[in-house]
């Protein structure tokens, strides 16, 4: 069993918020999103610890957000949100991002009936797993770069990859910041990261990132359907992965130095893990510099690797990509930290938002949504586990004004990986997800074991929650029918 | 040289975690390194034809930081080489006893070999050792290591 830190109590505030209050060294109190049935799980281990936990890291304001995915991390809460004001004091936290910095999602639409995609799902499930490099030491799809590349896939992003031929511009307009952190600098970045980013572009990885066929089971508001380009019934794609090793060494490169500067700007923290720097001081403006060289490689490694999956799917088909209407709807990050414009206590100011397992979610009308997507809020993609289901929502208002424009980002862990494992034992999970409709193709059994379906919280619930909280609006429901796992 | 200890894995939510108890302070480090390896891939199937010399510099008297420093140093050497480590020999440990100066520093020759999908079936990978929770100390006459992994 993991060591459990004395859990802090939680008041109940409105239906869906629970608060920690105040004590010992927090600066503000912390706030958790969940609804009665959820709690347990919310309370299981050690994630409101962690909630507290950031609450003490200097210049947060308004609150220690956690959303109802929350679950224990290293550090920060996995489904944390904390912002930071630049200008009293406040510090970025590498914490707050993780190791896989710009993990990600992005949902891919189509005009492909879901009959179709049932009747060909082992060929295009056995195509995307031969064309798109996943699992341990596989190498990229687009040969080992240069030095000089991987500084230009670190500046350039999401465009470098439709330059080199993957995808389209259209692609960039649909995702999240276009695919590009303009604060990226190559020269934060050091040379192992740079090494590591060599043979890893337009790899999945492994663990939990995935590719998914699914298809439109619902959808609840159809004025948002519609601008998204869902149609129920057609079939969808989805892609699941982040900035591979080139992000977890920018991550480890910084705890060194961010331990340092907590020492030199005499911050105390409650959680090594927690180690930051004010966001204005060289090592805090380094890291960002760098995160953002992560976050361009991981949004230029989900374009390559949507754009393998559409090729694979296109030539099951025998038909092109247009003609089957394969379009990328939104590319979210849910592992970063961005400067942001927010109103809080009564005032709009730039702040520092840290989502660790949390992705943004814009509402109507704002600046940074798409014009496509400007009327009715921006896709906030929400996968559910391996074989269940995921959801589509909209950015809210709401959560502008009380989440720092954030919501949930999957269904959230409930048991360990190592307990997953010894409750597969013996069972035959393949052939369980077989049974209902999903074809699983995955390198190693065991990530199949520790991403069983019943590790998770229920996605439904959660979802459910953010909803009725009004901090994203249901806008549909995806069924899945074939999962590629590294 | 020093084999895999006996560890426990840590039931933590979302990623993987180990801790032992090992008699001195050598066996600690070595333990480590090969609970960390055994995690990710049985070490009985990984041979040892492969040799690299690894050094790793600390702050002085941080025995935690020390450790992240040694265990990160060899899930680089497993992704920037692909290469799966089984045996852990410490050369050389300074600077871990409260009065032995300005830095600690550790040397150690490391063995394994390539990954080989044929022959290796990983388990889980480790991307890097996490401050959270960490503790190497020596609560009695041995040695107490828990190291966190992100996954």
């Amino acid at each position: 069993m993991g060591k459990r830190d004395k859990t802090p109590e939680l008041r109940q505030v409105t239906e869906f918020i629970w608060e920690l209050p105040r004590t010992g060294g927090m600066r503000v109190p912390g706030r958790v999103y969940a609804d009665e049935r959820l709690l347990p799980a919310v309370l299981a281990d050690n994630g409101t610890l962690q909630v507290s936990n950031v609450a003490h890291l200097p210049g947060i304001v308004g609150y220690s957000l956690a959303m109802p995915d929350i679950h224990w991390g290293y550090g920060f809460p996995i489904g944390g949100v904390a912002a930071t004001d630049p200008r009293e004091g406040g510090v970025i936290s590498p914490g707050g991002v993780g190791y896989d910095i710009n993990c990600g999602v992005r949902l891919i639409a189509s005009t492909v009936p879901k009959e179709d995609a049932v009747s060909r799902i082992r060929e295009i499930v056995t195509a995307m797993f031969r064309d798109v490099p996943c699992g341990v030491g596989s190498s990229g799809a687009i040969g080992k770069l240069s030095t000089r590349d991987v500084g230009a896939v670190m500046r350039d992003g999401a465009a470098w990859a439709v330059e080199s031929g993957y995808g389209t511009a259209t692609d960039l307009e649909h995702t999240e910041e276009s695919g590009r952190l303009t604060t990226a600098d190559p020269d934060a970045v050091g040379k192992r990261a740079i090494e590591r980013g060599r043979n890893q572009l337009g790899t999945l990885g492994s663990g939990n990132h995935f590719l998914e066929v699914g298809y439109v089971d619902e959808v609840y508001d159809d004025e948002a359907a519609r601008a998204y380009g869902l149609e129920p019934g057609m079939m969808t794609l989805m892609v699941h992965s982040g900035s591979r090793g080139l992000g977890y060494q920018v991550c480890d490169d910084s705890l060194d130095v961010m331990q340092r500067a907590a020492e030199r700007y005499e911050i105390r923290l409650p959680d090594r893990q927690l180690a930051c720097a004010p966001v204005l001081s060289p090592e805090g403006e380094r890291y960002l510099a760098g995160m953002a060289c992560a976050a361009n490689y991981a949004w230029a490694n989900r374009q390559i690797l949507m754009t393998l999956a559409r090729r694979a799917v296109a030539r099951v088909f025998d038909a092109t990509e247009p003609a089957l209407g394969l379009r990328l709807v939104y590319d979210v990050c849910h592992n970063i930290a961005k400067m942001e414009r927010h109103t809080t206590d009564g005032r709009e100011r730039t702040l520092c938002v840290h989502r660790k397992g949390a992705t943004r979610a814009f509402p109507d009308g704002h600046p940074d949504v798409p014009s496509r997507y400007r009327a009715v809020g921006q896709p906030v993609l929400i996968p559910g586990d391996m074989g269940t289901e995921s959801f589509v929502c909209a950015g809210t208002e709401r959560a502008m004004a009380e989440t720092f424009g954030s919501s949930c980002h999957g269904a959230g862990r409930v048991m360990s990986r190592s307990r997953a494992k010894k409750d597969a034992r013996g069972r035959d999970l393949r052939s369980e997800l077989d049974a209902m409709g999903v074809v699983v193709m995955a390198t190693g059994k065991s990530t199949l074991a520790e991403e069983m379906p019943r590790a998770y919280k229920d996605v439904a619930s959660v979802v459910d929650v953010v909803d009725r909280a009004g901090i994203a609006a249901k806008v549909a429901r995806l069924k899945p029918l074939g999962v590629v796992k590294g | 040289m020093t084999g895999r200890p006996e560890y426990t894995e840590i039931e933590h939510t979302a990623d993987v975690g180990m801790t032992f108890r090992a008699p001195d302070i050598r066996s600690a480090f070595a333990g480590a390194a090969a609970a960390a390896f055994d995690m990710m891939c049985d070490l009985d199937s990984v041979a040892s034809g492969a040799s690299f010399e690894i050094r790793v510099e600390g702050r002085p008297d941080d025995l935690e930081h020390l450790m992240v420093r040694w265990l990160s140093e060899l899930l680089y050497l497993y992704s920037s080489e692909g290469v799966l480590l089984s045996e852990f020999d410490i050369l050389e440990l300074k600077g871990v006893g409260a009065s032995e100066g300005v830095g600690s520093l550790l040397t150690a020759r490391v063995r394994g070999e390539r990954f080989d999908a044929t022959r290796h079936q990983m388990k889980t990978e480790l991307k890097a050792p996490t401050y959270h929770q960490i503790s190497v100390e020596r609560p009695d006459d041995e040695w107490s290591v828990r190291v966190i992994f992100d996954t």
